[in-house]
């Protein structure tokens, strides 16, 4: 920045420096103003202005009166006098709160968002202290969508923030949802005005993340677990997925990045599971079979790059999106699928369990399992291979609604001598770049015979949304791997692909940014987007270091169910229960002019 | 012509109520506010700064009221003043009318109000509660009047418009900020379908629209104007199918008896725009084209670099196939058929659109014997566009060329000279830069392809040898003072007589419409300037039935102007159809009103904006495009589509009218 660039206003009689564009919330922030704000979300540079609590009265100079405007997208202009806590702002702030909730579903006790909700907070934070409007009329006519068995809207309680668009829009480049209709109709809509299940929306929930309110939230299948858990004909087992233990802990108050792993099996004991195993076994399985997948792929000519196929979210993505690059995927079924088939099958046999009365729940940090687990082709006699799932953030309400807070509880451990280890490998899955280096873990010593050096793989650790690395394996030399988190970037290295422009063997994709660390199922926290990556990563790899086993081909449990019960990777067990198939879905739309212009006019 | 009785716009009120009408002196701002439609008197007029009452007896509460129901349907439910305080104050007014006069729920109504006005998103939320504010502050004792008289109780008749400044600039009247604000919302379906409203060209005119709705972008105050055009032609090129799928004859409700027959002369834009709402209207339209291809000076006259004909113009016109018209090519009045035959073969109405294709001469010495090297600018486009193009007829241009003029017409031809091989270009023009007449961009474009301009040149003689054109003869003019129309006046400088040789003369001085068409025995009558004689207001000409639009009535205009008498003809034709005469349009009694109050509506932006850049197009560089007819723009992003229509303010506004019937 020039010294000329540098310009000066006051805000509540501190004087304070800025630059050109500098919005009035960003200065009042960095001088420690505190200002009331909704819609905005500084994670994202999202200011949409659309809420009108983050006003403030500012004199401008040569203006003969002050004028009330919103901070968030408001420039600060040299000479500009500032004030947040006037009369009149604050008078304003509580008709505005007060109109927002004129036209807001206040059914606030059953919303998911209870005790969580950043509309209550706002309303706080202007002291209201009535609430003299109210139209249920207002909204009654909004769409209520819970077609989809991920995620649930319900626009009676929108507040018309556009987070969701935006995070939709520019952090997924998934750009499913829009804004309709106009006045007190005005919601956020599904594109063509399609039902969510059948419209290009990949479950990923990442919009379920940002809303500031119930309006978006995960389908909620509490209950189910619930009864599953409470009968007494029914073998529980739960499976607990890698990105879980290190992010639950945030909605005890635990901190970001607590291992609550141990803390959350005494849970699931004390719930009624007859079995707690972890989602880390069957990673460790998806590498054997996936880095044996690629050698017999780069053998035998086989169709390169090969796409990772853990992530749901992505899956759906490249089945709406490019179904001409499904022979790239990965046929490997991810962990959850593995572990509800294996569970089934396998430990059934082992634990002597009619396999009809087995019901698997998982904990997964991601709203994409849900329709995951509820494809056609994961289903055996007309029954899921994973029966419930719930996200992290229904895990925590179903301990709360159990009375159970679990930083009370003693540490448990899991204790299953078929499927109660796994390795540090298969922990690093809940990040972006885990599921890659795991695999070089395995296939370098697969094909050399050696262990990998160092054991860690560093060069694909990172955050940068794409990245690449080469890897130098004995007699079948150079592999060249990418890793692509969030689907914007996977958008642009599908580009790449597609352009001849990407020389990758294998390629990495996450759904979410951040891979399962930042999952849309994640716990959320309001006003913040990504915040805590961080440190809940470095749980991950802290597990991962402090690990036994480091590998997955040295896991123990996965050497004894290749010898008593699959057999060897790719063998014909395996391709039976733990390969898929995929589809193209394609969601085509059929428009018409006589349609559009019908609800232009309307 | 308006006698104010009462009225506050911005700060100046206005109480005449103690004199006699005849006393009361006309408020020169405003226009001519007397009658709506004919014998239909304007009793009060709203806006977002304000109101004025020219009867004693009309209730503003009632107006206001209305105005804001009015608002709350344009409401676009983003920010909350807007969305719910217009439909809360409409509410609060109804049920202080049942109530009568009570100081508290004033107290509530004006708070609400100025929260509005102070705390809304945009224009339109700032201004819906304004009349209202207005007529608390300066006129209580009438509030407290009329509610004590249950104003509200019976409905008053009146009408009101929803309008922006781009879109009061468009000709067509396109609603710009709805189709920028699905963009916004990512509805780039319905952005589209709000373009096709108006025309079938949306693609083609999102790349060579003239843009008066930039020209009176608001965000011009706060850095440059909004991408309109450019956003326009991303909706109309995401949705390239729209032209494919989406036209069909189901799209037409109620068709009109088979033997109502409208003919459609010239398938150019005004042609085209004309048969589709004629098409929508349910009438059966039969368009007769002169060339072996549609679009008129669209397809002749805009160079391809520009415009792609096969893949944008050619499937936008063949909409109107899909709704069911007729095209029927190499049919040119006046030698295949007359306007006669046309009433013969049964068609109750014919629309006469047939351009000004025939190129003004410069009138200089030696323009007779210059058979070679010597053709007018349409003439050179035409044969570019079409022969060469189409045909892949060569021909002789030499390898150095001089083009008259400093239009848009002018600019196409050099750029395509170019293209054609032709080495070095001259433009000479007799004003200065500043002068031009033709789009800035288009300039710019030619200049960094390397046209030599030659400003304050003006050509005295044509020169050639043998009937080949090898120089011209230019004098030097220098600027005057202004003329009456406030344009520059040149004037020649004595003794400054140059030569600048060349192969190729091209004059691009104006078009005429060439009167083959039509017999001097059926009935049409031309003015002064050659321009088919037709009705400012609804196109008709001096023949009944006949209506005639486009260049053959304006002079050589823009693509959106002919577009927008072709919408006007249409509905001419309907109403003469349905009829017997045209109708009044409330809408374009709207448009003149406001025009006439011009004054009272010009705003300032008064608040602070963040600077947004505008978006930029990628072009093919200079060096490679200009010796190809590949389209120079390349397409924007989805992303930048969104951060440009980001930069629109959405400058809506309310007017009402309170009228006596």
């Amino acid at each position: 920045m020039k010294a000329t660039d540098t310009r000066n206003a006051t805000i509540n009689g501190r004087s304070i420096d800025f630059a050109r564009n500098d919005t009035i919330l960003e200065a009042a922030r960095a001088a420690g103003q505190f200002i009331p704000t909704l819609c905005e979300l500084a994670d994202i540079h999202h200011t949409p202005g659309t809420c009108r609590m983050c006003i403030v009265e500012v004199q401008r100079p040569g203006q003969d009166k002050p004028q009330l405007l919103t901070s968030c997208d408001t420039p600060l202009e040299p000479g500009m006098v500032i004030h947040t806590r006037t009369q009149a702002v604050r008078e304003h702030q509580r008709l505005q709160m007060e109109l927002l909730l004129a036209d807001h579903n206040q059914d606030c006790a059953s919303c998911v968002r209870h005790g969580d909700c950043e509309l209550q907070d706002t309303a706080q934070f202007v002291g209201l202290q009535t609430a003299r409007f109210a139209h249920p009329e207002y909204f009654a006519g909004r769409c209520v969508d819970r077609t989809s068995v991920s995620i649930q809207r319900d626009m009676t309680k929108c507040i018309r923030c556009r987070r969701c668009l935006a995070v939709c829009r520019d952090v997924q480049g998934t750009d499913v949802l829009v804004f309709a209709n106009k006045g007190v109709h005005a919601e956020i809509g599904v594109r063509d005005s399609i039902a969510l299940k059948d419209s290009d929306c990949i479950s990923c929930g990442q919009c379920t993340l940002v809303c500031p309110v119930g309006a978006l939230a995960e389908k909620d299948d509490i209950e189910q677990a619930i009864d599953t858990l409470y009968d007494d004909d029914l073998f529980t087992v739960v499976q607990i997925a890698p990105a879980t233990r290190i992010a639950l802990g945030e909605e005890f108050n635990m901190g970001f990045g607590a291992n609550v792993e141990g803390k959350l099996i005494t849970a699931l004991q004390q719930l009624g599971a007859d079995v707690v195993l972890d989602t880390n076994f069957t990673a460790d399985l998806v590498i054997m079979e996936e880095g044996n997948e690629l050698l017999q792929r780069l053998k035998n000519g086989g169709t390169t790059p090969m796409f990772t196929s853990c992530s749901p979210g992505w899956v759906n993505w490249l089945e709406k999106n490019h179904p001409e690059l499904i022979p790239n995927l990965s046929t490997v079924k991810s962990p959850q699928q593995c572990f509800g088939a294996v569970a089934k099958t396998y430990l059934a046999e082992k634990m002597n369990v009619d396999p009809k009365r087995m019901r698997v729940i998982s904990i997964m940090p991601c709203t994409a399992k849900k329709e995951e687990a509820a494809r056609p082709e994961f289903l055996t006699g007309g029954r899921p291979d994973v029966d419930v799932v719930l996200t992290t953030r229904e895990c925590a309400r179903l301990l709360k609604r159990e009375g159970i807070w679990l930083p009370d509880l003693e540490t448990g451990s899991y204790d299953n001598e078929w499927m109660g280890q796994y390795s540090g490998a298969a922990e690093i899955f809940g990040t972006t770049g885990g599921v890659t280096e795991a695999a070089i873990r395995t296939l370098h010593f697969a094909v050399t015979g050696d262990e990998l050096q160092g054991i860690d793989f560093t060069p694909v650790r990172g955050y940068e949304s794409m990245r690449e690395a080469e890897v130098t394996l004995g007699e079948m030399g150079t592999v060249k791997v990418g890793v692509a988190h969030g689907l914007a970037a996977a958008r642009t290295m599908i580009d790449r692909v597609l352009s001849g422009d990407a020389d990758y063997q294998f390629i990495e994709f996450m759904g979410c940014p951040g891979g399962c660390m930042g999952g849309g199922g994640q716990p959320r926290i309001k006003k913040n987007y990504q915040t805590f990556w961080h440190e809940r990563q470095k749980a991950i790899y802290r597990i991962d270091s402090d690990a036994k086993i480091r590998q997955s081909h040295n896991n123990p449990c996965i050497t004894m169910i290749y010898d008593e019960f699959l057999g060897e990777p790719l063998g014909h067990k395996s391709h039976e229960l733990l390969h898929t198939t995929y589809r193209d879905r394609k969601v085509e739309v059929k428009h018409d002019m006589k349609t559009i212009w019908d609800e232009i006019r309307s | 012509m308006a006698k104010v009785v009462i009225g506050a716009w911005d700060d100046r009120v206005v109480d005449n109520r103690d004199k006699r009408f005849f006393e009361i002196e006309e408020y020169p701002e405003l226009g001519d506010f007397r009658e709506f439609d004919p014998g239909n008197p304007i009793k009060a007029f709203l806006g977002g700064r304000g109101f004025f009452a020219f009867d004693r007896n009309v209730s503003l509460l009632c107006a206001i009221r209305d105005y804001l129901k009015r608002a709350a349907e344009e409401s676009c439910g983003k920010c909350t003043p807007c969305r719910a305080g217009t439909r809360i104050l409409v509410e609060k007014l109804e049920q202080l009318c049942e109530t009568g006069y009570k100081e508290r729920s004033i107290r509530e109504i004006r708070e609400l109000a100025e929260h509005m006005q102070s705390s809304s998103l945009c224009g339109l939320g700032q201004s819906a509660a304004v009349p209202l504010l207005k007529l608390l502050d300066a006129f209580p004792e009438i509030v407290e009047e009329e509610l004590s008289n249950g104003c509200l109780h019976s409905e008053q008749p009146s009408q009101s418009y929803v309008t922006a400044p781009c879109i009061e600039e468009c000709p067509s009247k396109v609603d710009v900020p709805r189709y920028i604000d699905y963009i916004k919302d990512g509805q780039f379906t319905h952005s589209v379908g709000v373009v096709l409203q108006k025309y079938p060209m949306a693609a083609t005119c999102g790349r060579v629209c003239v843009r008066f709705c930039e020209m009176a972008c608001r965000r011009t105050q706060v850095d440059d104007p909004v991408g309109i055009k450019v956003l326009k032609r991303f909706v109309a090129d995401q949705q390239k199918y729209a032209t494919d799928h989406w036209f069909d004859r189901n799209l037409i409700d109620q068709p009109k008896a088979d033997d109502l027959k409208v003919a459609v002369i010239g398938a150019g834009p005004s042609g085209i725009s004309a048969a589709y709402h004629l098409l929508l209207k349910g009438y059966r339209v039969e368009v007769f084209e002169a060339m072996t291809e549609p679009g008129g000076m669209a397809a002749v006259g805009i160079p391809e670099y520009r415009l792609p004909k096969e893949e944008i113009l050619r499937k936008e016109v063949a909409i109107i196939e899909d709704l069911g018209g007729k095209i029927h090519y190499n049919q040119r009045m006046g030698t295949h058929f007359s306007l006669d035959d046309l009433i013969e073969r049964g068609f109750q109405s014919v629309f006469l659109a047939v351009g000004a294709h025939q190129g003004k001469s410069m009138r200089v010495p030696g323009e007779e014997d210059a058979v070679q090297g010597y053709i007018s600018g349409v003439k050179f486009l035409l044969f570019i566009n079409h022969y060469y193009i189409n045909l892949g007829l060569d021909m002789d241009l030499g390898k150095k060329m001089v083009v008259v003029g400093g239009g848009n017409v002018a600019m196409d031809c050099v750029r395509s000279a170019l293209r054609m091989g032709v080495e070095e270009v001259h433009v000479v023009y007799r004003r200065s830069r500043n002068e031009m007449p033709a789009d800035k961009e288009e300039i710019e474009a030619a200049e960094k392809e390397g046209v030599i301009f030659h400003f304050l040149s003006h050509p005295t003689r044509v020169i050639s040898e043998d009937g080949k054109v090898t120089g011209i003869e230019l004098q030097k003019m220098e600027l005057a003072s202004p003329d009456q129309s406030g344009r520059a006046r040149v004037i020649p400088v004595a003794e400054s007589e140059h030569t600048l040789a060349t192969d190729f003369i091209v004059p691009a001085i104006g078009q005429k419409v060439d009167h083959s068409f039509i017999a001097r025995d059926q009935g049409l009558e031309f003015n002064e300037w050659g321009m088919i004689k037709a009705d400012e207001q609804d196109l008709s000409t001096t023949r009944r039935g006949v209506f005639a639009g486009g260049d053959a009535v304006t002079g050589p205009a823009t693509l959106i102007e002919a577009m927008a008498q072709g919408e006007r003809g249409a509905e001419s034709i309907d109403d003469y159809l349905t009829h017997g005469r045209t109708q009044f349009r409330p809408e374009r009694r709207f448009q003149k009103l406001l025009k006439g109050m011009r004054k009272l509506q010009t705003e300032e932006v008064e608040q602070p904006i963040r600077h947004l850049y505008r978006v930029q197009v990628d072009e093919l560089d200079p060096e490679t495009r200009k010796r190809k007819f590949e389209e120079v723009e390349k397409p924007i992003t989805v992303d930048a589509a969104y951060q440009e229509a980001n930069r629109c303010m959405r400058c809506y506004r309310v007017y009402s009218v309170v009228t006596e019937k």
